[in-house]
C-alpha cells in the first residue's frame, strides 16, 4: 500500500522534497503553484473565460442592465503546530463561478460550484430572476456609476517565491525551529505555530466589456508562547507581532520567526511576575505591531461610505463619521500631523489588488488630509453618485470585493495607511518625549461600538516609560477611549524608517457575512493623556 | 451522499481514510435604508479527504465532484500524509457507530423562495416606512446536509435546515435604533410580524436617551443578551484547558474542577443535538456519537469535553464538546424581572464582544438597541449605550430571577450560528464600566 518514499528518513525527505520536487508529490495542486511561479500576471484560462462570457450572454438575453460573473479558484494551505508536534495539515481548493445581475434598480445574485455550461447559464438566469422579483415587490431606484472597459486586464501579486511551491516539511521545519526556540526558556509550557498560504486565481468578466484575469497570493504565520505559574494559579500568553501580507514566502522567512520567539517566550513569562498597571491617564507610545488595529477599527471602519449611508445597520453597523454632508472636509478628526491614505496599490498590503470586482483600477487617495476628514472609502458604483457633489470623491475608487465565487461583491475596505513624518524621527526620539508613559506592542483584545466611537484596546506586551526609557513590563493594560478624543491627543509620530505594515485575513462585515484581507500602514506614534484600565 | 462517500473512499490507500462531506444550498434576502439592497443564493459541496499513514495525518478539501479530481484529491492527502511529520496525538477512525435520531430538516425552511423572502422583507419595510424609521433587515436561510464516512464501516448522515431573520430599526435623525431576530430550524417558528413589532417598539422606547453614570447596576438581561455571553462559553468546558492550568474549570495546584459547586444553584446548561428547533448533527466531524449531555446540574460542574487522545491519556472515556447550549429556565415574565429591580437596566442585547481573561471568563463588549433604566420595578428612563467588564462565571453566580428558555440568534453578524435556548436572567450586579455614545 505505501510507496517507497515513506521509508526515506526525514532528513533525506528534506531534500527529496524541498522546491518545485513537491509537485511530483501532489499532482494538482501543487504543479498549478510550480507553473505560476513566474512574476508576469497569466491571462484568463480560455475555457473560463468562454464560460464567463457565455453566462453573461445569457444574464443579458434574461433581462439583466448589467451583470458581472465571477470564476475564482482559491488554494489554501495551512500547517500548524504545538510545542514538537503537528496539529493540523491541510490544503483546500475551492472553485465556482457567482454571477450578479442588475435588473430595474435592483440586484440578484446566484453562485454555484457546477461549472458546467448549462449549470452555469441556469445559474445566471436565476441571478436575473432574483433581481426581477425584488425589483417587482421592492421596486429601487438606484443608478451605477461608470466604469471604464478594460478587455485585458493582468495582474498578480508581486512575489519573490511561492508559497505554494515551498515544501511542507521546510514549512514544518520552520515552525519546529520556532518552538524548539521558545521552549528552551524556562516557564513557557505551550507554544503554538502556523502558517496559512493563500493563492487565488479570479476572473472578473462584465457586461461593460471587460474581462479581467488576477492572481492573489498571501501568507500568515503566527506564534503563540504560553507562560504557566509553577502552582497552576496563572497563565500568560505572549503572541507574534507579525501580521500577514501580500507577498511571497520571502516575507515569511524574512521574519527571522525562531529569533523573535526567544523574545516573545522571555515576555511570557516575565508576564507572569510583571506588576500589574495602576489605572489612570498615561501616555502611550504605540508600535506599529499595535496601532495597525487601533487605525483599522476607529479610522477605517468609521470612514465607510456603506456604513454612513446606512447599508450595514443591522450588523456592522453605522458611524459617528455621517452624514456625509455634515462632515466631508469639515469633521477634525486629529491633528495636523495626521494624514491617512485609503490605497489599494499599497506594497505588500493583503487588499492590494489590480483592479476591484466591478473592473474599477486601484485607486490610493487621502481620507483624512492634515487631520481633517475629507473622503471616505469602501465606496462602490451604486453609491459613489450619492457623495461626489460634496466630497473629493468624484469616481467609483475601486473598492468592491466579494469574499470568493460564493460571496456577492459589495464594498470592502482598501489599505488604510497613517502616513509617516517628513522628518526622519526614531523610535528612541518619540519614546524620548515621554515622561511615565506605556510603550504596547503587539494586538491583543479589541472591542468597539457599532458605530467606532467607544473602543478598549489591549495588547501583547506592556512596558513602562519613565523619564524616555523603556523600563520594566506591565501587565494587564487596556486603554479605553472616544475615537476623536483618542486621535486628537497624537503629539508625535516617527518617520518612515519606523513605518510598518500590520493586518488581518479575516476582518469580517456584511450579511451573509464575508471575510476581507486588510493592511493597515503606521510609524509608531505618541498619544498623551490617555485613559488606561486595569483588566483583570 | 452514501454513495460520494463510497466512491471517495474506494480511492484510498492510506491506512485510515476519513470522508467529511457538506452540501447545501445557502439563500439571503437584505435590506437596509428602507429597501431590498441584495438577495441571492449559493450552492456548494465540500469534501474534506483526511488520509492517516501511520501518525501521519493531513487533508484536503475540494468542491469539484467529478471523478478525476477526487481521486486527486485521495491522493494528494496522502502525498501529504506522507510529508507530515507524525503527529502523536492522533487516534485511528472510529469503526461503524449507532446514532441518536434527529429529524432537523423542515420544508417549511427547505422551501423557502426568494419571492417567500422578498414578500417577508416587504412587510417589514412597509411597516418601517409608515411610521417614518429605517429599517435593515437580514434573512438568512440554509437547507442542506453533512456525513461523515470512514474505511472501518462508519457512515453517518444528518440533514438540516435554519434560519435567522433579524431587524434594525433606526430613526431618520440616527438618535434612536430597535432590534428584534428570531433564529430556528422551522420557518413557522419566525415570527416576521412581531419582529417588526417589537423592533418598532424598542426604536420608539429608546428616543431621547440620557446619561446614568457607570458602574455596578442591578440588570434584567434579556434572551438575546443572556446567549450572546453564553455563545462565548461553549469552548470553556474543555478538559485539556482546565487540566492544563488555562481555565475557570482549572482546580489550583491542578487538575479540573469537576463536581465542585461553580455556579447558583439555579443554574443547569446541557447540550442536546434532537432538542427541537435547535437540533444539532447527532456525530462530530470523525463521527463520534454526540448525545444529550448535562454539564452543569444545580450549580455543579458535572462534565467536561474530552477528546479522544485527551481522554486516552486521562483514563476516561471522550466525550466531544457541547453543540448547542440549554440553559434551564425557570417561570419568571419579563415584567417579574423587571418588578424586581430596585435600581438597574434593562438590557436588550450586546456588540463586539471579546474575552479579557480567559481563565476568569472575563469579556468585554457594548449594550446596543435598546437599554433602560429600571427604578423600583418600573423602567423609568433610556438611557445611552456602556461598554462592559464583566466575568462570566460572576454573572452566573449573581442570578437572582430566571425567565423561560428560548432560542435566540446569538451570533453578531445575525446570520445562522449553534443554537443557543437560554432564558431572560435577572442579575444582583453587571459591571457597565464606560458610557458609549453610539446609538
Amino acid at each position: 500500500m505505501r510507496d517507497d518514499r515513506s521509508t526515506v528518513s526525514r532528513r533525506k525527505f528534506v531534500k527529496l522534497v524541498s522546491g518545485a520536487a513537491l509537485a511530483a508529490g501532489i499532482s494538482d495542486l501543487g504543479s498549478a503553484a510550480v507553473e505560476a511561479q513566474s512574476d508576469t500576471a497569466p491571462g484568463p484560462d480560455a475555457s473560463e473565460r468562454e464560460l464567463a462570457l457565455a453566462a453573461l450572454d445569457a444574464a443579458r438575453t434574461a433581462g439583466a442592465l448589467y451583470a458581472d460573473v465571477r470564476i475564482v479558484r482559491a488554494l489554501s494551505e495551512s500547517i500548524g503546530t504545538r510545542e514538537r508536534q503537528i496539529t493540523n495539515v491541510s490544503k483546500s481548493e475551492s472553485y465556482g463561478i457567482g454571477i450578479r445581475a442588475f435588473v430595474g434598480g435592483s440586484w440578484g445574485f446566484a453562485a454555484t460550484r457546477d461549472l458546467a455550461r448549462d449549470a452555469v447559464i441556469r445559474r445566471a438566469r436565476e441571478a436575473v430572476t432574483t433581481a426581477a422579483a425584488n425589483d417587482r415587490i421592492t421596486p429601487n431606484q438606484i443608478r451605477l456609476a461608470p466604469a471604464e472597459k478594460v478587455p485585458d486586464g493582468r495582474w498578480i501579486t508581486p512575489h519573490l517565491v511561492d508559497p505554494f511551491a515551498v515544501s511542507l516539511e521546510s514549512k514544518a521545519e520552520l515552525l519546529f525551529r520556532i518552538n524548539d526556540e521558545a521552549l528552551k526558556v524556562k516557564g513557557v509550557r505551550f507554544v503554538t505555530s502556523s502558517v496559512t498560504s493563500l493563492k487565488e486565481s479570479r476572473l472578473l468578466a462584465t457586461t461593460d466589456g471587460s474581462v479581467i484575469q488576477q492572481t492573489f497570493i498571501r501568507v500568515s504565520p503566527n506564534v503563540n508562547v504560553t507562560a504557566v505559574a509553577a502552582d497552576n494559579s496563572d497563565s500568560q500568553t505572549r503572541g507574534a507581532t507579525v501580521g500577514p501580507a501580500g507577498m511571497g514566502w520571502e516575507y515569511v522567512t524574512g521574519l527571522t520567526l525562531p529569533e523573535r520567539a526567544i523574545r516573545y517566550a522571555s515576555e511570557a513569562v516575565a508576564k507572569l511576575s510583571a506588576p500589574p498597571v495602576e489605572a489612570g491617564r498615561w501616555d502611550l507610545v504605540l508600535h506599529p505591531s499595535h496601532l495597525w488595529l487601533t487605525i483599522h477599527e476607529s479610522i477605517a471602519h468609521p470612514s465607510e461610505l456603506d456604513r454612513a449611508l446606512g447599508y450595514e445597520a443591522n450588523y456592522a453597523g453605522t458611524t459617528f463619521l455621517a452624514p456625509p454632508d455634515q462632515v466631508l472636509g469639515k469633521f477634525r478628526l486629529g491633528q495636523p500631523l495626521m494624514t491617512f491614505v485609503a490605497n489599494r496599490t499599497e506594497p505588500g498590503g493583503c487588499a492590494t489588488v489590480g483592479w476591484d470586482d466591478e473592473g474599477i483600477a486601484a485607486t490610493s487617495y487621502p481620507i483624512v488630509d492634515k487631520g481633517l476628514f475629507v473622503s471616505y472609502q469602501s465606496a462602490t458604483r451604486e453609491m459613489v453618485d450619492l457623495v461626489a457633489p460634496i466630497s473629493t470623491l468624484k469616481k467609483a475608487p475601486g473598492h468592491s470585493y466579494g469574499q470568493d465565487w460564493a460571496s456577492i461583491p459589495f464594498p470592502r475596505m482598501p489599505n488604510v495607511s497613517l502616513q509617516p513624518a517628513a522628518r526622519n524621527i526614531s523610535e528612541d526620539e518619540v519614546i524620548g518625549a515621554v515622561d511615565r508613559g506605556i510603550y504596547i506592542e503587539g494586538d491583543g483584545s479589541y472591542s468597539i461600538d457599532q458605530q467606532r466611537y467607544n473602543f478598549q484596546f489591549g495588547g501583547q506586551t506592556f512596558w513602562e516609560i519613565r523619564n524616555g526609557k523603556k523600563t520594566r513590563q506591565l501587565r494587564d493594560v487596556a486603554y479605553v477611549a472616544r475615537t476623536p478624543d483618542f486621535w486628537n491627543s497624537m503629539a508625535m509620530i516617527g518617520g518612515r524608517q519606523t513605518y510598518q505594515l500590520g493586518g488581518a485575513l479575516s476582518d469580517a462585515k456584511g450579511q451573509p457575512m464575508q471575510l476581507n484581507s486588510v493592511s493597515h500602514g503606521c510609524p509608531i506614534a505618541l498619544f498623551r493623556n490617555v485613559n488606561i484600565i486595569r483588566t483583570a | 451522499m452514501k454513495a460520494l462517500a463510497d466512491r471517495i473512499l474506494s480511492f484510498a490507500k492510506a491506512d485510515q481514510t476519513r470522508v467529511s462531506l457538506t452540501s447545501g444550498v445557502s439563500e439571503f434576502t437584505r435590506t437596509a435604508m428602507n429597501r431590498l439592497t441584495t438577495a441571492g443564493g449559493t450552492t456548494d459541496v465540500t469534501v474534506r479527504v483526511t488520509s492517516a499513514i501511520g501518525k501521519r495525518v493531513a487533508s484536503i478539501d475540494t468542491n469539484r465532484l467529478d471523478d478525476a479530481p477526487l481521486e486527486r484529491a485521495v491522493r494528494d492527502s496522502e502525498a501529504l500524509a506522507r510529508l507530515s511529520p507524525e503527529n502523536p496525538e492522533y487516534l485511528p477512525e472510529p469503526s461503524a457507530q449507532s446514532y441518536p435520531e434527529v429529524s432537523a430538516y423542515y420544508a417549511s425552511t427547505g422551501d423557502l423562495t426568494t419571492d417567500d423572502r422578498a414578500r417577508s422583507a416587504a412587510l417589514v419595510l412597509e411597516r418601517s416606512k409608515a411610521v417614518n424609521t429605517i429599517a435593515a433587515g437580514f434573512i438568512d436561510v440554509f437547507a442542506g446536509s453533512q456525513a461523515v464516512a470512514n474505511r472501518n464501516g462508519l457512515f453517518a448522515y444528518h440533514a438540516s435546515t435554519g434560519v435567522a431573520s433579524t431587524l434594525t430599526v433606526r430613526t431618520p435623525d440616527g438618535s434612536s435604533s430597535g432590534w428584534a431576530g428570531d433564529e430556528g430550524a422551522d420557518w413557522t417558528t419566525i415570527e416576521s410580524e412581531r419582529i417588526a413589532t417589537e423592533a418598532l417598539a424598542k426604536c420608539q422606547a429608546w428616543r431621547s436617551k440620557t446619561a446614568l453614570d457607570p458602574g455596578t447596576y442591578e440588570a434584567v438581561l434579556e434572551p438575546t443578551a443572556v446567549g450572546m455571553l453564553m455563545s462565548r462559553m461553549m469552548n470553556a468546558f474543555d478538559a485539556r484547558a482546565a487540566d492544563e492550568g488555562r481555565s475557570y474549570f482549572s482546580k489550583r495546584g491542578g487538575g479540573t474542577r469537576l463536581g465542585e459547586a461553580v455556579f447558583d444553584e439555579r443554574v443547569t446548561i446541557t447540550s442536546d443535538p434532537a432538542f427541537a428547533n435547535g437540533e444539532t448533527a447527532p456525530f462530530t466531524n470523525i463521527g463520534e456519537p454526540t448525545r444529550k449531555e448535562t454539564w452543569v446540574e444545580k450549580g455543579v460542574l458535572k462534565s467536561l469535553a474530552y477528546s479522544r487522545f485527551w481522554a486516552s491519556k486521562q483514563g476516561v472515556p471522550s466525550k466531544p464538546a457541547m453543540s448547542n447550549f440549554i440553559m434551564n429556565g425557570g417561570d419568571a415574565t419579563q415584567d417579574d424581572l423587571i418588578g424586581s429591580v430596585k435600581r438597574g437596566v434593562l438590557i436588550t442585547r450586546f456588540w463586539y464582544i471579546r474575552p479579557l481573561n480567559p481563565r476568569m471568563l472575563v469579556e468585554t463588549g457594548l449594550t446596543r438597541d435598546g437599554t433602560f433604566l429600571i427604578e423600583n420595578g418600573k423602567i423609568t428612563r433610556p438611557v445611552t449605550n456602556f461598554r462592559f467588564n464583566q466575568s462570566l462565571a460572576e454573572l452566573l453566580k449573581n442570578i437572582e430571577l430566571i425567565g423561560r428558555p428560548t432560542r435566540v440568534c446569538a451570533s453578531e453578524s445575525s446570520s445562522i450560528g449553534a443554537p443557543i435556548i437560554v432564558p431572560a436572567l435577572k442579575v444582583r450586579a453587571f459591571t457597565l464600566s464606560s458610557v458609549s455614545d453610539a446609538i
